[in-house]
């Protein structure tokens, strides 16, 4: 079989975090490739430099021994490589037929002249979809087809599928699974990044593996098991220098009084019944993959995102139920969401650090003209700015000026200053340089000693393992494991965590 | 040779924002005015050129605090009209005309809270809100409260003509109400709870919501205050013309606040912009349009004036200060 795409000693990097680093990867002619891996492997990363979202730092793309470098998705198309996105890239307000013209659209259309080629089209790929449907209406697995169609229609040979199977029903894969092969029979090329590593073993023909920016095994797929994947996927050395040993000496925190309480709570799809509970005087760290609902739980808990009206389940907060319709009732309670998108919902960018810290005290009142200035600002916000040694040549810097750990710290001062008794990290130390996320550690040990309850929510599994007292596995909505940290080890973590 | 930096350092300082761009053009124009037009620099001729555009100025006072909560109020001149001139007629049914005040400015109350509790709870986009409510508070006062486009002001009531025609010192009193209001909305806004949250929901709407900020609260409260200014600024136009005219709904003058705010340097994105800006933008606003009344512009042709200027000013800002993809992506109107 000869090699369609090869990357050779690619690296990509994000401001000088590399995503992944010296890669060497061949994807053959009609064979399917799984890609899999932790969250922030680098697996989407790889895969969007190949469809044209971005360009290699270093080294070099070869599509069929030719150098490449493409400079938008629609080159990469045209080249012949397509990538089907979690979520759909369709245009939801058209139709079907259009959807599949897209891009593609002589200069006059007829409208049933379209129909009538996108029905030809549909057929000669077997696929079940009426062309004059509005892609809205259809199905997750009807959009997919659709979009493959498209890709098809537009002579693609790669096919590029990120994580095609966490959105389908059991029924939809089986189809998914069919497509596949109609695209293998056509000589097509494919990869899919998975985090179903069942789907990988029975319809992958190659499996690689990635862990932390880099290439750890890639070989076919009859010489791996479930467990081979898993130590793969997980086991580190460079890390663990980081965060190695601080598990093995550390003494666990007993529980004190049960603080938070959510009994099968439910918000659409993906929150379906979770039930768990947090404790004070301790940290309790949740595990689990991209769309396994950890954030969505724990804003519900903090009033960010609201649970079903009906059937949403029960949350208790020190045993008082409670439903919050905003956040704000929730910061009056004493609940502080550390949010994981600090640019989203973390931050006034335009705006000095000391006042992004001081407007979360000033939320906590309600006299609307109360009278504050700047040297209150300032004196209220230094001692937790401090705290987290927060470092600025200019202490009236705004806050877009700073690097990323002196971001994140602002975020928690935000929190901190509103003095809660429970508070939720959601990944803390996502985009913060090394010397930050060790003070951002020490800063939550600090406040489980204090006897807050905290809760932490990583995708990175040493942090859990360092951080945490107490470890929730989230997946699919619900929460599916609970270890404390002696019983815990990376491996039945992510045992736990993938399907 | 020596102070060249420091010019250096002015004169990007002056071209490095959109604020200082605007002062330079009306110094300009200031100056090329006062050095072409014999009656322009006089003292009574400034005072006028400020009094001009005072009403103009409030409005854009009350629009101000809007746009920085990263919102839009297009309805203030609905607002404006309907409720002064309502307020007329009550009095005109036998009411003392100072009863009859209080009711308009209720009106005019109700309808901010109404307006804001629909953009806070209906989740309804401000400018669409606003549109909305605009035209219905103008039929609503059109059908049921007034039928005569132009209401004067009750006679027997001199009282009234204070804040529109008498002077205090030689200062023109609606002049003093605009310098007053200006003090109160800057205070407002540096020095309040309020202020401060004002801008934070301008800044970043949901971090603002997920620190706690009581936005819906927040959002009433802008509409209500706009609205209000917007009853005081009707009250002011009022008094110094003896009337207040309804057709002012029809007329580009809600187009004239967005120009003072843009114009100064308060962005339409919020969380951006002080008092100073609103400041700065009528007082611009004031020369251009003095200027080109004493040269006899035609009005259609100050129309394009303004509007070839309120272009260059952003074209000018644009690529002054380039924007990166993440700005301009956040919240354009």
């Amino acid at each position: 079989m000869t090699d369609v795409v090869e990357f050779r000693d690619a690296t990509k990097a994000f401001r000088g975090n590399p995503a992944f680093r010296n890669v060497n990867l061949t994807l053959r002619k009609g064979e399917v490739l799984a890609l899999v891996g932790e969250n922030g492997a680098g697996k989407s990363t790889l895969t969007k430099v190949l469809a044209g979202l971005y360009r290699l730092t270093s080294g070099e793309l070869r599509l069929e021994g030719a150098p490449v470098q493409f400079a938008s998705p629609a080159e990469a198309l045209r080249c012949g490589v397509a990538m089907v996105f979690q979520e759909t890239n369709l245009i939801p307000s058209m139709t079907v037929a259009q959807n599949i013209f897209l891009g593609a659209e002589n200069f006059f259309n007829r409208l049933r002249g379209v129909n009538i080629a996108a029905q030809q089209h549909l057929q000669s790929l077997n696929f079940p979809v009426e062309p004059t449907a509005l892609v809205s209406s259809l199905g997750a697995a009807k959009k997919q087809m659709v979009e493959i169609a498209r890709a098809v229609h537009h002579k693609a040979r790669i096919f590029i599928f990120d994580e095609p199977t966490a959105t389908l029903t059991p029924e939809e894969k089986q189809h998914f699974f069919a497509l596949i092969g109609t695209l293998k029979k056509q000589d097509a090329s494919i990869i899919f990044i998975s985090h179903a590593l069942e789907e990988a073993l029975t319809i992958a023909d190659r499996i690689a593996v990635l862990r932390d920016g880099q290439l750890i095994v890639a070989d076919d797929a009859k010489n791996f098991t479930r467990e081979r994947i898993v130590q793969a996927m997980v086991g580190r050395q460079l890390t663990a220098q980081l965060y190695g040993g601080e598990t093995a000496r550390r003494r666990v925190r007993k529980r004190g009084e049960k603080v938070l309480a959510l009994e099968n709570v439910t918000m659409g799809k993906a929150v379906r019944g979770a039930t768990l509970s947090v404790y004070a005087g301790q940290i309790t760290g949740m595990f689990g993959l991209v769309g396994a609902g950890r954030t969505e739980m724990m804003k519900i808990a903090a009033g960010v995102l609201k649970r079903d009206f009906w059937h949403g389940g029960r949350i208790k907060l020190r045993g008082e139920p409670v439903r919050f319709r905003v956040p704000r009732q929730a910061v009056e309670r004493g609940v502080a969401y550390v949010t994981e998108d600090r640019k989203l919902d973390g931050l006034f960018e335009s705006m000095r650090m000391a006042q992004n810290v001081f407007l979360g005290r000033l939320a906590m009142g309600a006299n609307p003209v109360a009278y504050v200035t700047m040297a209150e600002a300032r004196r209220q916000s230094e001692r937790w700015l401090d705290a987290l040694n927060v470092r600025a040549i200019d202490k009236n810097a705004k806050v877009i000026e700073l690097s990323g750990g002196n971001q994140q710290k602002i975020v928690v001062a935000k929190s901190l200053i509103q003095n809660p008794s429970l508070i939720i990290f959601d990944e803390p130390t996502r985009g913060v340089d090394v010397g930050a996320i060790a003070e951002i550690h020490h800063m939550i040990q600090s406040l489980a000693d204090a006897g807050a309850a905290v809760v932490v929510i990583s995708s990175y599994l040493p942090e859990i393992l360092s951080l945490s007292d107490r470890i929730l596995v989230a997946r699919q909505g619900r929460i599916v494991e609970e270890m404390t940290v002696d019983e815990a080890t990376e491996e039945k973590i992510m045992y736990a965590a993938v399907h | 040779m020596t102070n060249t930096p420091r010019s250096r350092r002015l004169a990007s300082r002056l071209l490095g924002s959109q604020e200082g761009i605007v002062f330079v053009l009306a110094a300009t124009a200031f100056v090329v005015f006062a050095l072409a037009l014999p009656g322009f620099a006089t003292p009574g001729n400034l005072v006028s050129l400020v009094r001009s555009v005072s009403v103009l100025g409030i409005l854009a006072l009350g629009m101000a605090i809007v746009v920085i909560g990263r919102g839009i109020d297009v309805a203030m001149i609905a607002t404006m009209v309907v409720s002064v001139s309502w307020a007329f007629v009550i009095a005109r049914t036998g009411y003392p005309l100072a009863e009859a005040l209080v009711i308009g400015g209720a009106f005019a109350l109700v309808a901010g809270i109404l307006i804001g509790a629909l953009i806070a709870y209906g989740d309804v986009p401000p400018i669409f809100a606003t549109l909305a409510a605009g035209s219905i508070i103008y039929g609503l006062g059109r059908t049921f409260f007034f039928t005569l486009e132009m209401q004067n002001v009750p006679p027997g009531n001199d009282w009234f003509d204070f804040i529109g025609k008498s002077r205090v010192l030689g200062v023109p009193v609606t002049v003093i109400a605009f310098a007053v209001l200006c003090a109160l909305a800057h205070f407002a806004l540096t020095s309040t709870r309020f202020g401060w949250q004002t801008y934070a929901m301008g800044s970043n709407p949901n971090t603002a919501r997920t620190t706690g900020v009581p936005m819906r609260a927040m959002v009433i409260a802008h509409y209500a205050l706009s609205a209000l200014v917007a009853y005081v600024a009707g009250l002011i136009l009022a008094s110094s013309a003896s009337a207040i005219n309804a057709r002012l709904y029809n007329s580009t003058m809600i187009y004239d606040i967005l120009l003072v705010i843009v114009l100064g340097g308060i962005g339409l994105n919020g969380g951006a912009g002080r008092i100073r800006n609103v400041v700065l933008g009528t007082i611009f606003v004031g020369i251009l349009l003095n200027g080109m009344t004493i040269l006899d512009v035609p009005f259609t042709i100050q129309n394009l004036v303004k509007g070839v200027v309120l272009l260059l000013a952003i074209v000018f800002d644009s690529l002054v200060n380039p924007r990166d993809e993440q700005t301009s992506q956040q919240g354009d109107l």
